[in-house]
């Protein structure tokens, strides 16, 4: 994991905002990175221009009920645009970026980082996602929803998750979303 | 809302540049397109806005979408540009649809970029001054190393000046790295990355008559029956399996001694995975090779037509044939005469169940019923194990189902990696010390060095020592003959030059190694070479199955690193020779193109092609553009025109045109496995490729992506194994012998760590691990002892061992994945 993977991790954990770390969010066309501080401001390192695009902010959908969720029972839910499909699953065992009282809630982007196909099929036994039926990629899960086998260039997208009381919410989306070129662009929001 | 910003990838704006190139990693060689466009000018999300020419998002499938690890910035012409690699989806051949490896499709992140790990790429040539290396100018480098060749060839003769060097790199590179070596110097110390010796690495096929590379992919789909030994192409051959075996609908026979990925597919889908002991593949195929003759199931028809007879086996005159040749009656009666062929036998040696040997036999010729279009395929893992009698074994059964020449029948090399190969002159055989039997055999090039003969070795894109067997008595050596002799103290280029003259007449080594980047072996250099890279300059490469294409500079090289050919032809004109003043790449291509004629990988008659209407070869050939044109490539009026499938005349590389069978000694593999194998605690310590990562991890080592799969190198382990050695995924392993055998024969010891990966794709006894994981010497426990394959001097690479002993934990658990990686 990166240290820009491990901060936006951290905040998955809840940790942000009452801290108020700076997250470094996207790697620019310069290849420096954007930041982005709790105020909302926006700081680019490097002597580039940043990236075009900040405008739309990711929503804060609330998908699942802790009280609600059984252990190895993955539900389904489309965030943050129609059409981006995620597997959001309580494994059983804490991880390092797990919500919720066990720490073992996580969300991923059930789009294929290879060539698009669902990849839905857990596996409970592995905490895994995978074979995808188009090209074999698996993804593990427990460990950053990186691809254990296969051939995807990137670990599967992960959905930031926070916990309020029993709800379970949305709050943004880790690494780009297949078939985007901007995980907030080209289709409608979800409906919150 | 949430403080996050979306993830984003920049698009190439509708005129940005595009350059055609090839992933370089596996021998598929998938076909990508580079875009360029000055930063902080990026298109648009709509078709018409950008140079993809498609609308985001991308629909699944569409082979348009970039993913950040497809962008880049690079420097090209001096000014930063946005870069996107992306597999071309129009392309007509290999990656159809865009589809890509993990590897390949990763590949932008190879480019040089200060902001990345790719910040460590060698910038400079370097002088190894007091055990540091320090900058020096391309002027004194090339003068150093041209004085002290000159030194050592004019006072040691040619035999002291090696040179070890990748035998696959672009074919304008090996071209003048050969025409130095072998056709100025012409010293028969030549070596390739892989081995010991120049020659041939499946000498038992090319003396079937059969040509190892490389059969068309279109034939992997045309095939009902595909048996894959030792390489599992998922993942390491990943396109030509997700593109044109599994499309393809072949039943899989799968032979290895790990049940990988490909292993459970071929099961799952109607195949058969035979899972036989290491180093018992001559005591499989011989029992295939009886069992298919004992039913009458081989292919009579061509037999008959198309194998040699005795008569026609005393007219060869190539020794190895003369010697190993065997008409088909003369193979049955050795085969038949020998219990261990027999089902039951194979089974006692194999571990391979009698009714699955039968079953294969059965499969790959349609038992009593019609005759399949059965393919063979192969790799390291049967190559790299035994090297003679596993190629003869194999290739016995190709010919026995007439796999070879037609629609859907071939046999031959998977690929290790892509063909670039062309040499400028032939290797100088009559200067080399090594023979077997009185015939000459390409020389043990570390043995040599070992012996202290070697005072100067130019090495080129490898990591030498890690590469070769036992591979830390090797360093260990090396370190000592470069110790001899005075210390480098200065930079001034005449004091530095007779310290290292007085290392050579004092009896030690010098080293020059020509790299990018730092690896295991560039510790030992007194002088660094900084080499330019793929996608630095225009070059071209054939795949696996024998496509060529054009790779087009994209990047600026870092600093004053300078690209290979020019590096040679530097160092070449300073030691007086001609013949080196080429203007680019392209002048290059164009001499190496009659060399070529009359191989696999003739394209002369595209340079004549070029050569005859004022054109520039290169530019011809990039007409042909990612699906490029399968050498050899032929004339057809004012059309060039390129060949799917060899052997199509039905004619084979023998003297009487015909194929044969080839003696595949079970004897000398069964004494070998009793010299090399695991003793006393022991167990066997495989290696080799995994999906993720490439060679050297040269690229990977500096890619995000796979330093998170695979932060350090692995061991699988059996839950049986891990059980009796109270072992958990995560745990830190060591892994040593004391029991190697070194270049000399002598016993040595070997020793390396690696993170336990506890998994059933090792049946107990048997463990596997990376060959080449930086700082992880898994080639220490594999043996360096060419003389026990004396026919070609090979090493038997795959079949290492060593005692497992828990000596610790990582923290890697929760970090990398630890799940099985043969789900299907």
């Amino acid at each position: 994991m990166t240290r820009r993977e491990f901060l936006l991790v951290g905040a998955a954990g809840g940790a942000v905002a009452a801290v108020g770390v700076i997250i470094p969010l996207t790697r620019s066309s310069t290849g420096d990175s954007t930041f982005v501080g709790p105020d909302g401001s926006t700081t680019t390192t490097g002597t580039l221009a940043p990236p075009a695009a900040l405008v739309r902010l990711f929503p804060k959908l609330r998908v699942a009920s802790v009280g609600d969720l059984g252990t190895d029972d993955p539900i389904k839910f489309e965030y943050p645009l129609q059409g981006q499909h995620n597997v959001l699953v309580k494994l059983g065992t804490q991880v390092a970026a797990g919500v919720g009282p066990d720490s073992d809630i996580v969300a991923f982007s059930s789009l294929c980082t290879h060539m698009g196909c669902l990849v839905e099929n857990y596996q409970p036994e592995y905490r895994a996602l995978g074979p995808c039926p188009c090209h074999f990629s698996t993804f593990d899960l427990s460990a950053n929803g990186q691809a254990s086998l296969g051939q995807a260039t990137e670990n599967l997208p992960q959905v930031l998750l926070s916990v309020e009381g029993d709800d379970i919410y949305a709050t943004g989306v880790v690494r780009l979303i297949y078939g985007h070129a901007n995980s907030l662009q080209g289709a409608p929001m979800v409906e919150i | 809302m949430s403080f996050a910003q979306p993830a984003r990838v920049p698009l190439p704006p509708p005129d940005a540049e595009v350059n055609i190139i090839c992933c370089e990693y596996c021998p598929v060689a998938c076909g990508y397109k580079a875009y360029t466009w000055p930063v902080g000018k990026d298109g648009g999300p709509a078709a018409s806005d950008n140079a993809l020419g498609t609308d985001f998002p991308t629909p699944l499938l569409s082979g348009r979408w970039p993913s950040q690890n497809m962008h880049n910035v690079i420097t090209r012409n001096g000014r930063p540009h946005n870069v996107i690699v992306i597999p071309d989806a129009d392309i007509q051949a290999v990656n159809l649809g865009g589809t890509h490896s993990i590897r390949g499709g990763s590949i932008a992140q190879k480019f040089y970029n200060p902001n990345s790990p790719t910040a460590d790429r060698y910038q400079t040539p370097m002088l190894r001054v007091q055990g540091d290396l320090i900058p020096i100018s391309w002027d004194m480098a090339t003068d150093l190393v041209a004085r002290l060749s000159t030194h050592t060839i004019d006072n040691y003769g040619e035999l002291a000046w090696g040179m070890k060097i990748y035998s696959y790199q672009f074919y304008e590179n090996v071209f003048a790295g050969s025409k130095l070596a072998l056709g100025k110097i012409a010293t028969p110390n030549y070596s390739p990355h892989h081995a010991p010796a120049e020659g041939d690495d499946v000498p038992g096929l090319s003396d079937t008559g059969i040509d190892a590379f490389g059969s068309a992919f279109v034939d992997d789909k045309e095939a009902d029956v595909i048996l894959i030994s030792g390489s599992d192409p998922y993942e390491t051959k990943t396109v030509r399996f997700t593109t044109w075996q599994q499309p393809g609908g072949a039943k899989l026979i799968y032979v290895d001694p790990r049940k990988t990925f490909t292993a459970a597919y071929a099961v799952k889908h109607g195949g058969i995975h035979l899972q036989l002991n290491p180093g018992t593949d001559v005591a499989l195929y011989n029992a295939m090779v009886r069992e298919i003759i004992t039913q009458g199931w081989e292919d009579k028809d061509f037999i008959a037509s198309y194998v040699a007879s005795r008569p026609e086996l005393d007219g060869e005159t190539q020794w190895r044939r003369l010697m190993f040749g065997r008409s088909f009656d003369e193979i049955r009666e050795y085969i038949f005469s020998r219990e261990q062929f027999t089902l039951q036998g194979a089974e006692q040696i194999t571990g391979v169940p009698a009714k699955l040997i039968r079953d294969a036999a059965a499969l790959l010729t349609g038992g009593s019923g019609a005759r399949p279009k059965s393919m063979i395929l192969f790799e390291k893992g049967l190559y790299w194990s035994h090297n003679y009698e596993n190629t003869a074994a194999i290739g016995n059964l190709g010919v026995l189902l007439g796999a070879s020449g037609q629609p859907g029948r071939a046999t031959g090399r998977m690929g290790g990696h892509q063909r670039g190969g062309q040499k400028a002159a032939s290797y100088p055989m009559e200067k080399s010390p090594d023979s077997y039997e009185g015939n000459p055999v390409e020389m043990d090039t570390e043995r040599w060095l070992v012996q202290g003969n070697t005072r100067f070795r130019w090495v080129v894109g490898t990591n030498w020592v890690g590469a070769m067997g036992a591979s830390q008595a090797l360093a260990a050596k090396v370190r000592q003959l470069t110790s001899v002799g005075p210390t480098v103290t200065s930079t001034n280029v005449d004091i530095a030059y007779e310290q290292l003259k007085a290392r050579i007449d004092e009896g030690g080594l010098v080293v020059v190694h020509q790299e990018i980047y730092p690896n295991d072996s560039t510790k030992y250099a007194d002088l660094i070479l900084a080499a330019g890279a793929w996608g630095e300059e225009n070059y071209t490469r054939n795949n696996a199955e024998r496509r060529l294409r054009i790779y087009e500079k994209i990047s600026d090289r870092p600093g004053q690193a300078i690209p290979d050919w020019k590096i040679f032809a530097t160092v070449g004109q300073r030691m007086g020779f001609d013949g080196f003043d080429w203007d680019d790449t392209n002048a290059i291509f164009e001499e190496a193109g009659p060399k070529s004629a009359g191989g696999r990988r003739d394209f002369s008659a595209l340079v004549e092609y070029a050569q005859e209407r004022g054109l520039r070869a290169h530019d011809v050939l990039r007409e042909f553009g990612t699906t490029g044109i399968q050498t050899p490539i032929v004339r057809d009026g004012d059309d060039l025109v390129g060949t799917e499938r060899l052997h199509a005349d039905m004619k084979w590389k023998t003297n009487s045109g015909k194929a044969n069978f080839v003696f595949p000694d079970w004897d000398a593999v069964a004494e070998r496995n009793a010299k090399i194998g695991p003793v006393g605690d022991e167990v066997w310590v495989l290696n080799g490729r995994i999906n993720a990562v490439w060679n050297n991890l040269f690229d990977f080592a500096r890619r995000q992506l796979a330093t998170q799969r695979w932060p350090m190198n692995f061991l699988e382990v059996n839950p049986e194994d891990a059980s009796r050695w109270r072992i958990e995924s995560g745990d830190l392993l060591s892994i040593e012998s004391d029991n190697v055998l070194d270049q000399l024969g002598n016993k040595t010891t070997g020793s390396f760590t690696a993170v336990a990966y506890v998994a059933d794709t090792v049946p107990p006894g048997v463990t596997f691990t990376y060959f080449l994981f930086p700082g992880s010497p898994a080639n220490s426990v594999t043996s360096g002892d060419s003389s026990l394959q004396p026919i070609n001097l090979r090493y038997n690479f795959k079949l290492g061992k060593g005692r497992v002993t828990k000596i610790g934990t990582t923290d890697l658990v929760g970090k990398m994945s630890f799940i099985p990686r043969n789900l299907v």
